[in-house]
């Protein structure tokens, strides 16, 4: 007859009081797993379509150029790709390597203008290391000169369609408008907002022109073999192009983005401590039930001789049972919503169709499961059972055994 | 041997303090078979409970085999509640989940004895309280003398030199309580444990070799017959 014996029939004392509160932690820890899967889908998802239409894995700028990305300073860019593109070429680790030409435009349908990205790419090495050319849902990919792909929202937006006219605007280097004539070659469905909707890709000869900036480019894009140990090609690429360079990974210069999603984590901690409180206080009720009841129980234990560390010990067996079984079924719960998640999402996007949001990402969110992050979840459970039951146990056990035999 | 040397007990009830117990002297010798009589409030349950080490005296000294017990810590009572005491209750306060094996198995889960040791007592003291067959029984399939029964037994199992029996046989009807009683009487005789019940019964008192008579927390009558009926 072991302790863990007793308190396992404990358990099974009250079957549906044992049931209702399993099903509270299951609630509870159910909702934060499922929250969890939301999130790492939510990154997941953001992630790749950084490294798959904006940046790839690493980004090679004119020195000084990142630092005022954001006003596209055209006199820091590189003015010949071609030494980059042979000094790196070798390094082992990088799978290919493509420039690009990032300005700001507005592209007009003839009735209404609208400012957007201008991105100049190179045809054929682009797509060995983007997506961008797999995602081309109506018409073709680039193939000439006077070509232009936008992105299905942008396009409706402006009610334009493949084989549609648009005018490009855009100031040179020198200060200078000019303009070019496009036709729509292409419709684009990225799933990344800022391609499907503030996005016009032009061959990158076209935009060097357009801009007057001769060979130069604002970056180069490097993909790499592996994905995990950017750290290393970094430096390599790095030390091989000069100081007049600046490397950088994909998460550096994300790192806002994913800093914003450490705000949304800490924010889903926050509501599953809320949904985990709710279940506490079910599992302190019912073990505070549990305890009272059987205070004469624990006297008549205490007369036997039993120590109050082992009254503890069998009750906190006890509510870790509950523990245990409400978090299984919590895990499963979330698992099986997960499960879910992966397979189907969820659609977010009526939600968000008027706001303009950074998140670099469409809202049908598909999950992405974290085992490990289950299993924490499982034992977070557990542990919070057994915390929750000392508190009662360690009271009962305090009375002497004549008062715990004289309660009723 | 237990000898209690001008015992006293307080209760404290708000600012009053409440004598239970104002005086008590005896000794019981081991193996001695003694009912603790008196009306209802006199002191039995809280003189049983001293002797148990489940509370303290107010004053006075209580030696068992010359120890004073009251200069005990709680883990040293524990120690002997554990080896040297069994109590019987008026309740029966068997545990609920466990069946009557189990609940004899109890205070054993307490004591380092082989598993084959363990089982054979067991078994035995089921046997010999008249349980034999009902080893496998939750006390909600009992009778309340069926259940006082594997009180007795778990009482007993660990090989006590006392049991502490309070009002055991209060919840029985007539027929049941004698039947009990002469179990302890038995068991008295065959294990020469000694036996300290409490009682307002007269049919236990008939029982018993010796009779403390209490009332007001004294004592009025210690007396002693040859032998009770069987
Ligand atoms: N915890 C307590 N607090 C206050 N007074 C108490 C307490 N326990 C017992 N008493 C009082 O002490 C006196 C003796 O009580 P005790 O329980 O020992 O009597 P008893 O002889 O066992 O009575 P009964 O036959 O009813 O069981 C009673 O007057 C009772 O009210
Ligand atoms: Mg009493």
């Amino acid at each position: 007859m072991k302790l863990l014996n007793i308190a396992w029939r404990n358990v099974f004392r009250h079957t549906r009081r044992t049931i209702i509160t399993a099903a509270a932690i299951s609630v509870g820890l159910s909702s934060m797993i499922f929250m969890n899967t939301m999130m790492n889908g939510a990154d997941k998802m953001a992630s790749r379509n950084i490294i798959d239409f904006e940046t790839s894995h690493l980004e090679v700028f004119a020195k000084d150029y990142y630092r005022e990305e954001g006003v596209f300073p055209l006199d820091t860019i590189i003015e010949n790709p071609r030494y980059i593109a042979d000094g790196i070429k070798d390094i082992p680790g990088i799978k290919g390597i493509t420039p690009r030409v990032k300005f700001q435009a507005s592209i007009s349908n003839g009735i209404d203008e609208l400012p957007v990205l201008g991105m100049g790419i190179d045809i054929e090495n682009d797509r060995r290391i983007f997506e961008t050319g797999n995602s081309v849902v109506a018409g073709r990919y680039l193939q000439n000169s006077g070509d232009v792909l936008i992105g299905t929202d942008l396009a409706n937006d402006m009610s334009l369609e493949v084989g549609s006219y648009i005018t490009i605007i855009t100031k040179d280097r020198n200060g200078t408008y000019n303009a070019f004539d496009l036709e729509v070659a292409g419709l684009l469905n990225t799933g990344h907002p800022l391609f499907d909707r503030n996005m016009a890709v032009i061959p990158i000869a076209q935009a060097q022109e357009l801009l007057a900036i001769e060979e130069g480019v604002t970056e180069m894009c490097i993909r790499a073999i592996d994905e995990e140990t950017l750290g290393p090609l970094k430096e390599k690429v790095s030390e091989e192009i000069g100081a007049q360079y600046e490397v950088f990974t994909w998460k550096e210069m994300n790192a806002a983005i994913f800093e914003i999603s450490g705000f949304k984590r800490a924010g889903q901690f926050m509501i599953g401590l809320v949904v985990v409180i709710i279940a506490a206080v079910g599992i302190i009720n019912t073990m505070l039930m549990a305890v009272m009841e059987r205070i004469p129980e624990i006297g008549t234990l205490k007369a036997m001789g039993f120590t109050n560390s082992r009254i503890v010990r069998m009750f906190i067996y006890e509510g870790g049972i509950i523990g245990a079984f409400g978090s299984a079924l919590g895990c499963l719960i979330g698992l099986l919503i997960s499960i879910y998640l992966v397979h189907v999402g969820l659609d977010f996007s009526g939600l968000f169709e008027n706001v303009d949001i950074v998140y670099p990402m469409k809202f049908i969110i598909k999950g992405e499961i974290d085992y490990v992050n289950m299993l924490y979840v499982f034992l977070f459970g557990i542990l919070v059972s057994v915390i929750v039951t000392l508190w009662p146990v360690r009271k009962a056990t305090k009375l002497e055994p004549v008062d715990a035999l004289r309660h009723v | 041997m237990i000898e209690t040397i001008d015992l006293h007990k307080d209760y404290r009830i708000g600012k009053v303090l409440f004598p239970a117990l104002r005086g008590i002297d005896m000794k019981i010798e081991d193996g001695e078979f003694t009912a603790i009589a008196g009306p209802s409030g006199s002191g039995k349950t809280t003189l049983l409970n001293i002797i148990g080490c489940l509370d303290v005296p107010t004053r006075g000294k209580i030696l068992i085999d010359g120890t004073n017990i009251n200069e005990l810590s709680s883990r040293r009572k524990a120690e002997l509640r554990k080896t040297q005491i069994g109590f019987v209750f008026q309740t029966f306060n068997l545990i609920p989940v466990l069946t009557a094996y189990e609940n004899v198995e109890l205070p054993l889960v307490l004591l380092n004895l082989e598993p084959d040791k363990k089982k054979e007592r067991i078994v035995a003291i089921l046997e010999e309280v008249g349980l034999g067959e009902f080893i496998g029984r939750r006390p909600n399939e009992m009778s309340g003398g069926q259940q006082q029964r594997v009180a007795i037994a778990r009482a007993l199992v660990k090989e006590p030199t006392m049991v502490l029996a309070d009002e055991p046989t209060a919840n029985l009807d007539s027929t049941t309580a004698k039947e009990i009683l002469a179990l302890m009487q038995e068991l008295n005789e065959k294990h020469g444990t000694t036996f300290i019940f409490s009682t307002h019964d007269q049919l236990v008192m008939d029982y018993s070799r010796r009779t403390i008579n209490l009332r007001d927390g004294r004592i009025v009558e210690d007396k002693r017959k040859p032998k009770g009926p069987r």
